[in-house]
């Protein structure tokens, strides 16, 4: 999936996070994570991020993470909104995600 | 306190009653009503008004929450729609002022630092990289030497008067960067006034133009220069604009001199020349010191000559008088697309 547009998904309220996402300026994933929880989940957050992104096969893009304690459950449903919206699409291939 | 409350968006104005409610509101948290807010995002618990925020196109302004309910999940909740009510009008990147005092409760809500006034004022945007990818984008046009010169023009419209500072600035230096004001609220259209400066400036060398950006005289570093047609000027805006060109800007391209006209009109333009002085070279600040150039405006019969007096002398209709002052693509477009009677 591409992201051609800018998008935002979630909220800053306590166990949520507001992801955005944009299209990249030179084809790389860029992503940037901000988090009460950054030293004890940082790389946990991370990896749940990148695996979804991989799952969504977006390989370029600005994803920005807000993070107020989430469960991996609702980053990945965060992430996967914010790329939908960005990629303008609502097709979802759902058995790929699971 | 239930912690149940309803968020709801209102136009201000409309409901006359309730923009008088918002009014006192914000009276009683110290804050004032701007002007040229679009929406307002109100939080009620039953019938009582709880907080508020305010969005002028990508400026969040007016956010206030009644004090017993500070540090609660209602300010989150607050930051949460209003941010969601810009994506939805298609602006992803905020920027907000407030006190420094305010800075941590806005840094808990996804907003991140620019610059601050000290003890008065600091301006956060909506991103934690944008203005480094921005400043590594620029460091990307630097320019070897050891004199690196900058203006910053609006160029509403492009005059001999532009074109002659570029020149004397460009001749003392060994690199001029050009920047254009791209906001696009003046009389005369952006695209319009780049392509003037463009070709207004062809012909001297060790130049690079650039295009504006919202980080430099936009309405939201800088709302005051847009309204100076009504004199109004907030003192702590031109701080902010500037201290954003020596933090971020002038490191990135290297710029060791900023030129500027002198000012004999307008008002404001002679404050932040004024303003320049001290913010660019003698405020305290862990970036370089940026050397001002005042540069005596060029002048057209004893007149100097300034893109003020062409609006001026446009608005009578007088293109005659307009023509020694301006290069003749400038005339071109005035008479074409500008002229009393075409544009309303």
């Amino acid at each position: 999936m591409k992201i051609i547009k800018q998008a935002i998904a979630g909220t800053l309220e306590s166990s949520d996070l507001m992801v955005k996402v944009a299209p990249s300026d030179n084809d790389s994933l860029d992503l940037v994570i901000s988090s009460e929880v950054i030293k004890q989940f940082g790389q946990q957050i991370r990896l749940v991020v990148l695996d979804t992104l991989a799952k969504l096969d977006v390989s370029a893009g600005s994803v920005i993470i807000e993070d107020k304690g989430a469960l991996d459950c609702a980053i990945r449903a965060r992430v996967q909104t914010a790329v939908l919206r960005g990629a303008g699409s609502d097709e979802l291939n759902w058995e790929q995600l699971s | 306190m239930s912690g149940e409350f309803d968020f709801y968006t209102v136009v201000p104005g409309e409901d006359q009653a309730e923009t008088a409610e918002i009014q006192q509101f914000l009276s009683q948290c110290d804050l004032e009503m701007e002007g040229n807010i679009d929406l307002f995002v109100l939080a009620r618990e039953q019938r009582r008004l709880i907080a508020c925020a305010g969005l002028s196109t990508n400026i969040i302004k007016c956010v206030a929450i009644r004090p017993e309910y500070r540090g609660g999940a209602i300010s989150l909740q607050l930051i949460s729609e209003i941010v969601q009510l810009a994506a939805e009008r298609g602006d992803f990147h905020l920027f907000l002022y407030t006190r420094p005092s305010g800075e941590a409760f806005f840094s808990g809500c996804g907003f991140y630092p620019l610059v601050e006034v000290p003890e008065r004022i600091v301006l956060m945007e909506s991103s934690p990289v944008a203005i480094q990818r921005y400043c590594q984008r620029l460091r990307q046009l630097r320019q070897p030497g050891a004199k690196i010169g900058c203006i910053v023009m609006n160029a509403n419209p492009f005059t001999l008067g532009h074109r002659y500072l570029a020149e004397q600035a460009a001749a003392a230096c060994d690199w001029l960067h050009v920047f254009v004001v791209s906001e696009d609220v003046s009389l005369f259209h952006y695209a319009d006034r780049f392509r003037l400066v463009s070709q207004g400036l062809s012909g001297i060398g060790h130049l690079t133009l650039h295009h504006g950006s919202e980080y430099m005289i936009s309405r939201a570093t800088f709302p005051g220069y847009f309204l100076k047609e009504k004199g109004i000027v907030d003192h702590c805006h031109t701080a902010i604009d500037l201290l954003l060109f020596r933090q971020y800007f002038a490191p990135a391209l290297g710029i060791t001199h900023r030129f500027v006209g002198t000012e004999p009109f307008c008002q404001v333009t002679e404050k932040y020349n004024q303003d320049m002085k001290y913010w660019l070279q003698h405020a305290p600040s862990t970036a370089p010191a940026v050397a001002v150039v005042e540069v005596e405006r060029c002048t057209q019969q004893g007149i100097p000559i300034s893109a003020s007096e062409v609006r001026r002398l446009l608005a009578v209709g007088a293109l005659s008088q307009i023509k020694p002052l301006v290069p003749p693509s400038t005339l071109q477009l005035l008479v074409s697309d500008y002229a009393t009677g075409t544009h309303g």
